[in-house]
């Protein structure tokens, strides 16, 4: 199959089939377009043909009787001999040319039958017909012409010779000549034969072989137009296939606007078809006159085959034309070559663009203004007549529908950012069918969800790792600083001749220690921070852990000469918190106060209920001003004094605050002149 | 005469426990792997295993469980893992007890002294009436008499009272108020908070580090124990 489209020998037979069933077809078509004529008409008699072979000989016959009547006045002159000689030679000739004109209407010599009547009808002036024929029967349509013939007027003038009938007002005399009114009847028999050759009998005879041959032409036209229809078709099913080529192959044809190719092509088919018509309708015409003619039959056959010619010239255009269009419909590049298509497309995506990117304001001022103006125009135009008010309605329901789409387009995109904001951040809007300035924002929407939800990963993973490499580095800080504690206290049991030594092993004992603290405060602080620490949380009582608390620290704070006051309320008051996180964050507060309280002041431990709330104040008097603010306080390695000489991580307040908050409560501080406040906020239990 | 068993991937440390322990009398063995500590525990008789958890080749915690499946040797990990879990683990694998890196090797002497009076105590004192025991500690209540790990401390009377009290209801946690009722026999009336300070002279006393007990555990905000089957 692929390979008979791809045969180039089929398709140049195709080629040829049709070329010469196109002329085959065009020559019985002129046939039968000339033999139509025939056809169509009842009678040989009621064709244009005829009319005109007819109407040619009343002329002749009106003229003969003209002639006749000029012949009467010069003999009438001659008679009376006033004529000039050269009258008789004019007579003379005269009389013959009225001689052949009745030898040409006689019976024997045409078919053609008249009467000449005075217009009363009463006197017969001349006829062809014999005694006992009338006219009306004998001719199969009388025809009727009346004329006026002047008596008297013959004018002669001798100079030149001329004669002629001269209408009354030439007389000098000034009388109206009289004139003789004349009616003549004419017609042609229905049947006529070869028996008698004039052209009615030659119309008669083409008319009758005609109408034998039409059926024959319109029979070759038809099956030869089959054959040139089916040349077609394999030409078109071939078209653009070429053997050792997947695509369809484009040829020079393709690379024209199609419209442009159409219509050059479309104008020389017409001026073909026009031409061919023309042939036909001439080849019609020359039909009549061949009478006349001696070799017709030659020009006949001569057009018709030119004719032929111009028939298969069109169909050859109307065939590359199919071609063309069958290849760019199968290459699917048909809208792309057609300048039209092209110019419309470029028209409604400009117009589009327009559009889209119009300002939001705009699109609804001028949305709104082209819906009062339809709505006008229905309104000022309107009949209102049930087409009116259906079209009233669907303007309407057209609104509602536009309008619907839009507001459920804005309920997706309000509901999708719900969503994202509840902080589901994987969520996507579905931006399907959206109105177009609605599926801008829904999709920078979805932009800022991906980038905030990348950016939260992005974060955890950065703390994770954070917390990931504050652990190893501690972990393996730890084994090294196993080694010095260890070898620091062997050197201190060693003996020591330089007293200064045992003050250094003393100072690295001291900061051996500071670092062990430091390392696991520095575990603690980025456990706590990043929530990796298991939470259980139950109900505590506040008023034990702060006795616990209490005896834990009692005698470092008396150390250093510090007094805890402790102020509880009634009862013991109950929190839902980890107790081992609070102990924590209780100790931390406490160790701070043991680190950085003025020597011989007062701790205030004070816990108060209320409201759901459970709050811890611990305050204090710093020992060195406080010069930084309280938020910084509780930022990671920020201490009250910059020094850093105290020991100390620095990481208390910042570990106190992560766990009380990992607890679900508040962590929060005061700094009041030299006065220090921390509150620690938990919710109360039942 | 007691061999112990000191394996760590880091040699400093192993010797500065070498030189610790040789310094109490004690002989050792150094190792520096699991797979090394298992050879040494099966060509020496060992007393006790100090065992590392970080460790090349073989980690602490598979040597413990290696070791334990022939062997009642008390270990006591070393470990630099602060996390509670890899103690918890480790306790379940069989070990006797843990000190976490960086340690004091004060500490690791009274644990390892601790661990092999119980280890090596012949039967241990005949379990008459009146006498309860938790873990290492035991209380003769006719002599009223409080031992750990056999070596008999001094208690003030309120002392020993509030351990008899946590000591015959081990696993139970007793808040102040209770213990004070309990012990002074008095309605607390805001003087409860004495006992925390009577518990925390007790922990010293009982335990070996009192900031990380391992049998009389402070329960935070809720009160105190003494931990089952310690």
């Amino acid at each position: 199959m692929k390979k008979l489209q791809c045969s180039a020998a089929a398709k140049i037979c195709a080629v040829l089939v049709l070329l010469a069933a196109a002329f085959g077809a065009g020559v019985f078509g002129v046939r039968a377009l000339v033999s139509s004529v025939s056809i169509t008409r009842s009678s040989w008699q009621d064709s244009s043909r005829f009319y005109s072979a007819i109407d040619e000989r009343r002329q002749g016959l009106v003229e003969g009787i003209e002639l006749s009547q000029t012949l009467e006045e010069l003999e009438k002159q001659i008679a009376e001999g006033a004529a000039n000689p050269l009258a008789y030679a004019d007579a003379e000739a005269l009389r013959e040319e009225k001689a052949r004109v009745e030898e040409q209407f006689s019976r024997q010599n045409t078919w053609f039958r008249f009467r000449l009547l005075t217009d009363d009808g009463q006197t017969l002036l001349g006829t062809n017909l014999k005694d006992d024929e009338a006219i009306s029967r004998t001719v199969k349509e009388m025809h009727y012409f009346s004329f006026e013939l002047w008596e008297g007027s013959v004018n002669y003038d001798p100079e030149t010779g001329d004669l002629g009938l001269s209408p009354s007002d030439a007389n000098p005399e000034g009388e109206t000549a009289p004139s003789m009114k004349l009616v003549l009847e004419y017609g042609v028999p229905e049947k006529v034969d070869d028996s008698i050759q004039d052209e009615f009998s030659q119309i008669w005879r083409l008319w009758d072989m005609d109408r034998a041959s039409f059926d024959q032409y319109l029979t070759g036209f038809l099956n030869l137009g089959a054959l040139t229809l089916l040349a077609l078709i394999w030409i078109l099913w071939t078209a653009g296939h070429k053997s050792g080529a997947e695509e369809i192959v484009l040829t020079w044809q393709e690379r024209i606007f199609f419209d442009v190719y159409a219509v050059v092509m479309i104008a020389g088919i017409a001026w073909l078809a026009f031409g061919t018509v023309w042939a036909a309708e001439q080849l019609y015409w020359g039909q009549s006159y061949a009478v006349r003619g001696e070799d017709f039959d030659t020009f006949f056959n001569l057009g018709v085959t030119g004719a032929g010619a111009l028939f298969a010239a069109g169909v050859g255009c109307a065939v590359l034309l199919l071609r063309t269009l069958a290849v760019r419909v199968k290459a699917r590049c048909l809208g792309k070559t057609t300048l039209l298509c092209r110019v419309a497309a470029w028209m409604a995506g400009t117009i589009h663009d327009f559009v889209r990117f119009l300002p939001f304001t705009w699109k609804i001022v001028l949305g709104f203004g082209a819906y009062v103006i339809v709505t006008f125009f229905l309104i000022m135009g309107g009949v209102y007549n049930g087409a009116f008010m259906f079209m009233y309605l669907c303007l309407q329901l057209a609104l509602v529908l536009f309008l619907s789409w839009w507001a459920y387009g804005y309920y997706r995109l309000r509901q999708g950012t719900k969503t994202i904001a509840r902080g589901d951040l994987e969520y996507q809007i579905d931006t399907r069918h959206m109105p177009y300035d609605l599926r801008l924002q829904a999709e920078d929407l979805n932009n800022i969800s991906v980038g905030l939800a990348g950016a939260v990963d992005e974060k955890m993973k950065s703390e994770r790792f954070k917390a990931e490499l504050i652990t190893n580095v501690s972990h393996d800080l730890k084994t090294p600083l196993t080694s010095i504690i260890n070898y620091v206290n062997l050197l201190k049991s060693t003996q020591q001749t330089d007293p200064k030594a045992i003050d250094y092993i003393e100072v690295l004992d001291r900061k051996s220690q500071r670092l062990k603290k430091l390392t696991e405060d520095l575990v603690e602080a980025s456990k706590a921070s990043t929530g990796v620490l298991s939470v259980t949380r139950e109900k505590i009582g506040m008023g034990q852990l702060i006795d616990q608390a209490t005896a834990e620290w009692e005698e470092k704070l008396s150390d250093r000469r510090l007094t805890l006051v402790t102020t509880l309320p009634e009862g013991e008051t109950w929190v839902y918190a980890d107790g081992r996180h609070l102990w924590r964050v209780i100790d931390n507060l406490l160790s701070n106060c043991a680190k950085y309280a003025m020597e011989g002041t007062r701790i205030y431990l004070d816990l108060e209920r209320g409201k759901g709330q459970v709050a811890l104040s611990v305050k204090n008097i710093s020992r060195d001003p406080l010069n930084v603010p309280a938020e910084r306080l509780m930022e990671r390695f920020v201490r009250g004094e910059e020094s850093r000489s105290t020991e100390g991580s620095g990481l208390g307040l910042s570990i106190a605050r992560s766990l009380t908050e990992l607890q679900g409560g508040a962590f929060d501080l005061a700094v009041d002149g030299d006065l220090f406040k921390a509150i620690v906020t938990l919710p109360q239990a039942n | 005469m007691y061999t112990i068993l000191i394996c760590d991937d880091d040699r400093d440390i192993v010797s500065a426990l070498d030189i610790y322990l040789t310094s109490e009398g004690y002989q050792t063995v150094k190792a520096y792997d699991g797979q090394e500590a298992i050879r040494a525990a099966e060509t020496h008789e060992v007393h006790l295993i100090l065992m590392d958890i970080m460790m090349p080749e073989l980690d602490g915690i598979r040597a413990t469980a290696r070791l334990r499946e022939g062997s009642n040797v008390p270990i006591i990990l070393l470990t630099a893992k602060s996390e509670d879990t890899d103690k918890i683990l480790g306790l379940n694998i069989g070990a006797d007890d843990y000190i976490t890196k960086p340690f004091n090797p004060l500490e690791v002497i009274a644990r390892v002294k601790s661990q092999l009076r119980r280890y090596t105590a012949l039967g241990g004192a005949e379990k008459g009436p009146g006498l309860i025991t938790a873990g290492p500690i035991s209380m003769d209540d006719g002599a009223k008499v409080v031992t750990v790990d056999g070596e008999p401390i001094s208690l003030t009377p309120i002392e020993y009272n509030i351990l008899k009290l946590l000591l015959s209801h081990p696993g139970q946690v007793f808040s102040s108020t209770q213990i004070y009722e309990q012990v002074w026999n008095d309605p607390a009336y805001g003087s409860e908070n004495t006992v925390a300070v009577h518990i925390r002279h007790l922990r010293e006393k009982i335990e070996i580090n009192p900031a990380e007990p391992r049998y009389l555990k402070v329960v935070w905000g809720l009160g105190y124990k003494i931990e089952k089957g310690a």
